[in-house]
């Protein structure tokens, strides 16, 4: 198994000079998340099949800039896709790439993830605010979309053109889901954006049951430690406590859907255990969370067993101190209060209204509670810049506490290590993180699986990994061809059947026991006209073949049997028929028989038709015969030798590298200084003219 | 050779008995199914007994009585403590049909073969798979993977697949290929060729009439009792084919804007339905359609009142309605109660969907013509009274001094073994409720909060109020103070421990507090009974909402799966005979039907063994493809490498061999190819060949 990082273009060189281990190369491919957050999407190939991993796109970019580099690939190769979780990151070029590309294969993701789906990318496309000739897709795209993909379960085992995947719980939002491709045995994990810290509602990512041989695994946070859940949920509800203790405001910029419940649940528990905030409002500003509340209490399986016991008893995401709120202009800001609003990185939206308007206020605070993505406000401001750019160009001092408690179901280092170290897989590959973050956490890697052979690469956009993997091909003969195991040095023939990536060997007799598949045998019979003497047949059948025979039962007809294969009857006084049951031997005879038949019937003297002839016409014949000749010789001569000239005195002269042979094209001279080319030119003329001539009658 | 497999039927055959069967592979032994009848006859546990001991692992495939049933007994009693597997589905709402049995039980005879305990106790290790989910058993099960398949019928309902060494053990009973309103058809089409297969005979002799003639047949029969100002009774199980029938009627309603009120009676309707409401992705792709596009679970039922106490039913004015009732047999639950109300009364209707259990209640009026009167005993419990109240609590105190006389003894004994124990006692820590302060915003918001004075309430034998105080008896050793170091850990759990007090434990929960009451219900009672004899003057339907393959379609499922050996179990002795005699001639010619406790060897006679295809022979195989197989026959010499039997290719010309043809010749066909190629064909059919 070798492994190695070469661009693109290198990799199709490669694949010219080693076309026999082409089978089994294992190319993957980051389209996006290579050394970056964002537009996840990760193409993977091996022995003709061919999967994509997750469809995001970049949040910090609009338009065509923020799809994955689909035009590295052509989708219309792709047999599956797979979509880990709903967040934009991973999900939202999809509505493109189904419907504005060639793709044409099987797109699978949970029952959770489909439904959120849905209702975020309505969403995302009424508030991008872009061109009309930048829009990625509209809602009726996502309409059409939504029909193409199919549904699975956690577990739940797919076979699609051989490739088998299932998938396993990854606790990053609901629905999360880490798939497990498995292509004629070699087993490849995405594991999406996971989690092994159970929280309020989640379950830890699972550790599955079987090694991968390669592990694709998100890095977004490198090599940091998060903070034990209690404290950062303490930390959180400190923060908040103790600002509007003081009479401040708190924003909460949240992504709406994922994080923000589990946000909800640690507020709404938070407010019921302590009656003196209970004049405290906690808005949500998010009409889309509450369009996708159904879908948090309807898939309450997929969720921890907190969470369902809790659904017991009632529905924990039935609010008790929390009230949406719909935009700024219905919001009341009098006093102290708590707002969590969507988009999360304050790049517009209700989100950068409320930060506007109490940035500059410190009495005021601002909680960022998840990762935030290079390029925007949000990155800016954990720095504790002393001014910000406000929405209407104009800057303004911050002066509000910025705080960032990171509560982003990712895994930290310990979470990662843990869980590769479980796994134990060969190969790592690096997705979904930023380019620094990424490289210190490759070194840790590789410092920890030093004594472990363990590859890690952290490929960039479009950079392939190419792998090997030598294929043990394994076969199961079953069946009466398996009867007794075959000595060493004995022979086994017998039908291959290949089905998916599983060999199977039997005997033919066996082919419907064993597969959908049956054998037939095709009987042919054709009429042939002939009024002749039957014995004529056999006569003639008996000069050509070894075995004529008569039936030995008497038959109603003459009959005669060709090798035991072909069945000739003479059906009346004007009729022939042959019988045989086909395959290419039978064929053969079968053909042959026929073709004496109507000889005959043409009557046996025109064999030496040229003799009687007469002479004038022969001649005629004759020099046509000649010209004819004189044409393929020189066309054949062409084809052989590539530069033939017709010289003079009708000779042929052949350049072959420089040496020129001079031909004469009626006794088959040939002049020329190379004695190798003298050779071949002569010897070659002489089996053309053998050919191209009529066998002279003669001779015989 | 082939893994070996044996299948003994326990109860269940050549009769509508409930299921349960033996099926042992390579020695490891599955119990199929473990079910009970509607009378927990005990006897038919008697084969289960001598072999609960023996088994591996418990495969149940559907969440009824005559599925499941006899689980918590055998846990229990019979020594059945092998790991259980189940889809989600199965489990919760088997969980709830095993409730509401008990209760149903419970509430008119002294039920004691088990408990709600032993419910618990018995689902408690169910190991919950999903749908065509590869689940590797391990230990004595090595190398055999089960996946539970769609079956239909029910929610969550299970075709069993076991495989070994790639041969396929298939257990199906009670499948439904049809599509139906919440479920969707079974995938058992889709096996094929598998070595084994377990299916029923319980449907081979019944036919359906079209699901949709069927559909609109029911709604037209009950409108007609309804505007007839009749009431409609509905024998239904617990969260099984009740769900079908729910939404049938709910569209039905919604679509006509009926208003006579539809009732659910279970003791655990409302827990049944919500859920049902959380299991979308176990149901029919256009129920999860329908929620993925617009959020509407199809259970949220508008129409339909959901009840779990008879006497709510008795509230409400007697104008027309529809009362789907469990228990499906009429022995006992509420279905039984209503039936004596109204049986008397020519007006109202007794709707039956499912056939009766054998010597049930439903069956005996099931027959042709109805039997003008039955005999029905009903039962009460009442709680105790005057003297036999005293009777019983004079019992209960002898009891209980009984057995604070042993625990005394214990007590004694213990007090004799170590006093110092007691010393460290008092020193309790608090831990939980001293609150971490190891974060830096901590020390701002500690300003503003109120003194920390919970729990501290002055002893009423002191002055004035003043901290408790302990007197130090702690230990020392050479190292210092011994302390337990648990008082010294962060408590995790600290931000999760207030609300999850909140919600207690799981098992409660999930009962109505309406059936609560029997359960945590310690005034003594008693039951009485009355025997009597019920004029039946109602009308009495059957209408065939089983929800399981027809004869016709089960024989033609067969013929397509086509096992290599086939054994049937569960159905009358005449419908076994049938489908085993249609089966040997039309599916294959190992048909097996074996008697209670009479293991038949299945082992199929098949040879296999395993090689490798070296390099050098597969770059020579040019493979013809053939829908989703390719294949190419191949001529090799066995050799070896690295112990390993590998094929390479034969180092001289191989012998010929017969041509083999694959796949069928078409005449079809064969004509578009002519054309394709632009030879002009003319076919005819020869009538004298």
């Amino acid at each position: 198994m070798a492994s190695g990082v070469t661009s693109q273009a290198s990799a199709l060189k490669r694949k010219d000079s080693a076309p026999t281990r082409e089978g089994d190369q294992l190319i993957i491919t980051p389209l996006g998340a290579g050394n970056e957050v964002g537009r996840s999407c990760v193409y993977m190939s091996y022995r003709g099949k061919t999967v994509l991993f997750d469809c995001g796109i970049h949040p910090a970019y609009s338009g065509m800039a923020a799809l994955p580099y689909f035009d590295e690939i052509d989708p219309s190769t792709i047999d599956i896709l797979l979509v880990t979780h709903f967040h934009l990151d991973h999900a939202a070029s999809l509505p493109y790439f189904l419907e504005k590309t060639t793709f044409k294969g099987r797109v699978f993701m949970t029952h959770a993830t489909k439904a959120i789906y849905r209702l975020l990318l309505s969403d995302y496309v009424k508030v991008s605010k872009v061109s009309v000739e930048d829009m990625l897709y509209d809602e009726q795209d996502i309409l059409r979309s939504m029909d193409k993909i199919e549904v699975i379960d956690f577990h739940q085992t797919v076979e699609v053109n051989g490739i088998r995947f299932w998938c396993y719980t990854a606790g990053h939002v609901l629905g999360a889901a880490m798939f497990m491709v498995d292509i004629a045995g070699v087993r490849v994990l995405y594991t999406g954006d996971y989690s092994r810290e159970e929280d309020r509602h989640l379950r830890a990512a699972e550790i599955p049951q079987f090694s991968p041989d390669i592990c694709i695994i998100e890095s977004t946070y490198g090599v940091q430690l998060h903070q034990p859940r209690v404290i950062r949920e303490k930390r959180f509800t400190d923060v908040i406590h103790s600002t509007i203790s003081q009479g401040g405001r708190v924003l909460i910029p949240a992504f709406a859907l994922g994080r923000a419940q589990e946000l909800l649940l640690i507020l709404d528990e938070y407010w019921s255990n302590h009656p003196e905030l209970h004049n405290i409002p906690i808005y949500y500003a998010s009409p889309l969370a509450k369009r996708c509340m159904a879908v948090y209490q309807t898939y309450i399986n997929a969720m921890n067993e907190r969470i369902r016991n809790q659904f017991a008893n009632s529905n924990p995401f039935d609010f008790k101190h929390i009230s949406p709120l719909k935009s700024i202009e219905n919001f009341d800001d009098v006093g102290p209060s708590v707002v969590m609003a969507s988009p999360g990185g304050l790049q517009s939206g209700l989100s950068r209204q409320l930060f506007d308007r109490w940035c500059t206020d410190k009495k005021n605070a601002c909680v960022l509670p998840g990762y935030v993505v290079e390029g925007t406000l949000a990155k800016i401001i954990i720095n504790e810049p002393k001014e910000v750019t406000l929405i209407n160009g104009l800057t303004a001092p911050l002066n509000m506490q910025v705080y960032y408690i990171s509560f982003s179901a990712h895994a930290d280092f310990a979470q990662t290590s843990t869980f590769l170290k479980e796994l134990m897989p060969p190969n790592i590959i690096l997705v979904h993180g930023e380019a620094n973050e990424m490289a210190r956490l490759k070194q840790k890697l590789i410092t920890q699986f030093a004594d472990q052979n363990t590859k890690i690469i952290s490929p960039k956009n479009c950079q392939s990994v190419e792998m090997y993997f030598s294929s043990e091909k394994m076969a199961k003969a079953i069946g009466r061809l398996a009867e007794r195991t075959p000595e060493v040095g004995s022979t086994v023939n017998g039908l291959l059947v290949k089905k998916g990536f599983t060999y199977q060997i039997m005997a033919s007799e066996d082919l419907h026991v064993f597969s959908q598949l049956s054998t037939a045998n095709i009987t042919q019979r054709i009429s042939v006209p002939y009024t002749g003497a039957f014995g004529v047949i056999k006569h003639r059948l008996n000069r050509i073949y070894e075995s004529v025979v008569s039936p030995q039962e008497e038959a109603d007809v003459p009959t005669i049997i060709v090798h035991e294969r072909v069945t000739i009857r003479h059906e009346s006084e004007s009729l022939v028929s042959l019988q045989w049951t086909s395959d290419p031997i039978s064929d053969m005879v079968s053909d042959s028989v026929v073709a004496l038949i109507l000889n005959i019937n043409r009557e046996g003297p025109k064999v030496i038709m040229p003799a009687v002839e007469n002479n004038n016409n022969n001649n005629k014949r004759e020099e046509e015969t000649e010209r004819m000749a004189q044409k393929v010789t020189f066309a054949l001569l062409v084809s052989l030798f590539g530069d033939v000239k017709v010289g003079e005195e009708g000779k042929l002269v052949v350049t072959v590298d420089g040496d020129v042979a001079r031909l004469d094209g009626k006794n088959g001279d040939v002049e020329c200084d190379n004695e190798a080319l003298k050779d071949r030119v002569r010897t070659a003329f002489r089996r053309i003219q053998s050919a191209v001539r009529p066998i002279p009658l003669s001779a015989s | 050779m082939g893994t070996s497999v044996q299948v003994t039927p326990l109860c269940g055959v050549y009769s509508e008995n409930p299921l349960c069967y033996l099926l042992s592979i390579d020695g490891f032994n599955f119990l199929l199914d473990c079910g009970w009848n509607d009378f927990c006859d005990t006897n038919l546990l008697q084969p289960l007994s001598r072999v609960s001991s023996k088994i591996d692992a418990v495969l149940l495939s559907h969440p009824d009585i005559l599925h499941i049933g006899a689980l918590p007994y055998a846990i229990k009693h019979l020594g059945l403590f092998a790991p259980i597997y189940a889809t989600e589905p199965v489990y919760r709402l088997g969980l709830l049909t095993m409730y509401d049995y008990y209760l149903s039980r419970r509430q008119v005879s002294d039920f004691d073969l088990f408990t709600l305990d032993d419910i618990d106790a018995a689902f408690q290790n169910v190991i919950r798979l999903t749908y065509s989910q590869n689940y590797h058993l391990s230990d004595k099960g090595e190398g055999i993977v089960i996946a539970p398949h769609v079956a239909g019928h029910l929610l969550g309902g299970t075709v069993w697949k076991i495989t070994k060494d790639g041969e396929d053990v298939v257990y199906a009973v009670d499948f439904n290929h049809r599509k139906e309103r919440h479920l969707n058809g079974t995938v058992l089409e889709s096996f094929v060729r598998p070595a084994v297969l377990i299916t029923d005979a319980y449907n081979a002799l019944n036919n359906q009439l079209y699901k949709r003639q069927r559909d609109q047949e029911f709604l037209e029969a009950i409108l007609k009792v309804l505007r007839a100002n009749g009431n409609i009774l509905l024998p239904v199980d617990t969260a099984g084919r009740v769900l079908e029938l729910l939404l049938i009627l709910e569209q039905y309603w919604s679509q006509q804007h009926l208003s006579f009120p539809i009732f659910f009676l279970t003791n655990v309707a409302t827990s049944s339905i919500d859920y049902v409401k959380s299991f979308l992705e176990w149901m029919s792709d256009s129920i999860a359609k329908s929620f993925e596009h617009t959020r509407d679970n199809a259970f949220l039922l508008k129409h339909i009142n959901i009840i779990i106490n008879k006497s709510e039913l008795e509230n409400i004015p007697d104008i027309p309605k529809v009362v789907l009732a469990s228990m499906p047999s009429l022995e006992v639950g509420f279905s039984h109660d209503i039936f004596v109300d109204w049986a008397t009364e020519a007006r109202h209707t007794i709707l039956f969907t499912e056939r009766g259990q054998f010597g049930t209640l439903a069956r005996m009026l099931q027959v042709d013509p109805p039997p003008k009167a039955v005999k029905v005993t009903m039962s009460k419990r009442i709680p105790l009274i005057g003297d036999e109240l005293k009777a019983y609590e004079e019992e209960q105190e002898r009891i209980k001094k009984e057995a604070a006389l042993k625990s005394n003894v214990n007590k004694e004994l213990r007090a004799s073994q170590g006093s110092d124990a007691k010393a460290g006692d008092t020193m309790v820590i608090d831990a939980s409720s001293s609150h971490i302060s190891s974060d830096v915003t901590a020390s701002r918001v500690g300003g503003f909060r109120d003194i920390f004075i919970d729990g501290f309430v002055p002893p009423a034998t002191s002055v004035a109020p003043m901290f408790p105080y302990f007197e130090n008896s702690a230990e020392w050793d050479d190292y210092g103070e011994v302390i337990n170091p648990d008082d010294y850990i962060i408590k995790d759990e600290d931000m999760n421990g207030a609300s999850a007090q909140g919600f207690g434990g799981d098992i409660d929960n999930k009962l109505d507090e309406g059936s609560a009451h029997l359960l945590l219900d310690t005034t003594p009672s008693k039951v009485v009974s009355n025997e009597l004899t019920v004029q039946v003057k109602c009308s009495l339907v059957y209408m065939d909402f089983e929800g399981r393959s027809d004869g016709r379609s089960i024989k033609s499922i067969l013929a397509h799966v086509a096992p290599l050996k086939l054994v049937l179990v569960h159905g009358s002795a005449e419908a076994t005979e049938h489908l085993k005699e249609h089966c040997s001639k039309h599916v294959c010619p190992h048909v097996y039907a074996p008697q209670i406790e009479e293991t038949i060897d299945v082992t199929s006679s098949l040879c296999a063994y395993k090689v490798q295809l070296s390099e050098r022979l597969m770059s020579n195989v040019l493979f013809k493809k053939l829908g989703e197989y390719e294949i190419s026959w191949i001529d090799a010499e066995a050799g070896k490498t690295n112990d390993m039997l590998t094929l390479f290719p034969v180092s001289s010309t191989p012998p010929t061999h017969k041509s083999v043809l694959v796949g069928d010749l078409k005449l079809a066909d064969f004509k578009q190819f002519l054309a394709s190629k632009g030879i002009q064909e003319a076919l005819y059919v020869a009538a004298s060949m």
